[in-house]
């Protein structure tokens, strides 16, 4: 005895293919335009992909986007700047005795440290002349572009972007400084008007560096991994000696060096936390703490060739 | 109407996140983006949520200055497969949200890190693992305000307005 199916009827829609009501599309043309939408949007994305990627042919339309967004993104800066401010305000009162303390040692020590080395700057600039000396470039050879922070880094990838660019005179391969000094990263990709920043923590970043106080220990600085701000001094002898709160710095070109380095001899990039010998490894294992805070950059100078 | 309000709430949420909340390490791998567009998708079905996705994604990778389409394409999919599951088992279900964050969180992240892979591009998947658990939290906190504001918004659509294509078999 067949089952009466009329009497069933299912709470959300029936078995039976009907006509659609009036105003409502029918099932399979809503599949089928779902399936063309979204056919369409991913096939759109996989041909931005590959233009992008393979070409220019797309940088003036992303550059001038992104030239539009500054405005907006600026604005939302400033916005919430109050808010963030009292977050900051908040976070410094807690720590705020122990650092003054640690501040003003520090502070005994530099003005100390500055009388020694105004005297060994007086005594290198008479030297140099004597000697017709011409060193590598250092950054008093660059002239100095101030830029705004627009975006951040976010999720793993390690780059900002800034407000300025080629009709600044940035470029590809322009070394990017923090306006109180430290090493922040490298253009990547340079646009009219806006620019894309790797930075120091970036996996494929590396740079020469030397330790100030000991310029034998020359090694290569890279980030930590593990998305940690912690650099690392790579490639240091085991006998070269390197102590705790010793200035890391760029080595710039090196004499024996055959390429030329991008980095100007001479930019702080940070102190070194922890520097310990390893019985497997030939090489020391130093870690360094930048003098730069990654994560909360708002603006940057870059280094461009002077005219 | 929708389409203007799902534009201004996600241009505002992207510009949040690009601006103000990467400035603090925990949010680097949260997104509040994310949650906006999964919550417009789940109220507004798939081809909004597809749609949209797609709108997001594009706005993001010119706003970072990265290879235009990738986050296009990782957040049409999501925004597709997100506002089908509105559509269908997802119908005023409480978890509905949060199980969607939960799942679109991990597999945007592996995702975004085998595009870049396939791309050439460094892709740091120990990276991505070790943040994810913080990603995850954050997000799902984030769902509750993002949640209940968008659902003011995009107030559900009515039974006969959706899409009706479940049969019964026998």
């Amino acid at each position: 005895m067949p089952r009466n199916r009329t009497v069933r009827l299912a709470v959300l829609g029936s078995s039976v293919q009907r006509a659609a009501s009036q105003g409502y599309p029918s099932s399979r043309s809503s599949a089928l335009k779902r399936r063309i939408v979204v056919g369409g949007l991913v096939l759109l994305s996989l041909v931005l992909i590959t233009v992008s990627f393979r070409s220019t042919a797309l940088d003036g339309a992303q550059g001038t986007g992104a030239a539009i967004l500054q405005p907006f993104e600026v604005a939302a800066d400033r916005v919430t700047r109050p808010f963030r401010d009292a977050v900051g305000w908040t976070r410094g009162l807690i720590d705020a005795k122990s650092e003054n303390e640690r501040l003003r040692a520090q502070n005994a020590n530099l003005r100390q440290q500055l009388i020694i080395d105004e005297s060994a700057l007086q005594e290198n600039v008479q030297l140099r002349d004597q000697l017709h000396y011409r060193g590598p470039p250092s950054v008093q050879d660059f002239a100095k572009v101030h830029a705004v922070v627009n975006t951040n880094p976010q999720n793993a990838d390690e780059s900002v972007t800034i407000g300025a660019g080629i009709d600044d005179g940035v470029r590809a391969g322009s070394v990017v400084v923090a306006p109180r000094g430290g090493l922040v990263g490298v253009v990547d990709r340079a646009f009219a008007h806006v620019a894309r920043v790797t930075l120091l923590t970036d996996s494929q970043s590396a740079v020469t560096a030397v330790d100030l106080t000991s310029p034998t220990a020359v090694g290569i600085i890279q980030p930590g991994g593990g998305g940690s701000n912690v650099l690392v001094l790579d490639l240091v002898a085991q006998s070269k000696v390197v102590d705790v709160g010793d200035t890391i710095i760029t080595a710039g070109t090196l004499p024996q060096g055959k390429l030329p380095s991008i980095f100007p001899r001479g930019i702080q990039i940070g102190t070194v936390k922890s520097a310990k010998n390893n019985d497997v490894n030939p090489y020391k294992n130093i870690q360094v703490k930048p003098f730069v805070d990654f994560s909360s950059l708002q603006s940057v100078i870059v280094l461009v060739p002077k005219k | 109407m929708d389409g203007a309000k799902a534009a201004l709430v996600l241009f505002v949420a992207a510009l949040l996140q690009l601006s103000v909340l990467t400035e603090y390490t925990q949010f680097r791998t949260a997104s509040i983006v994310l949650v906006a567009l999964l919550s417009i998708a789940l109220l507004r079905g798939s081809v909004f949520g597809a749609i949209a996705g797609f709108g997001t994604g594009l706005l993001l990778d010119v706003a970072t200055l990265g290879t235009l389409g990738v986050t296009s394409l990782l957040l049409t999919v999501f925004g597709f497969w997100i506002g089908r599951y509105g559509e269908t088992t997802a119908r005023d279900r409480f978890h509905a949200p949060f199980l969607s964050v939960a799942v679109v969180t991990v597999l945007y992240a592996f995702g975004l890190v085998a595009l870049q892979f396939v791309l050439g591009q460094p892709a740091p998947a120990g990276v991505v693992a070790h943040s994810l658990p913080l990603a995850l939290l954050l997000n799902l906190v984030l769902t509750v305000p993002v949640y209940a504001l968008i659902r003011r918004l995009f107030p559900p659509l009515e039974l006969g307005d959706r899409v009706r294509e479940v049969r019964l078999l026998g």
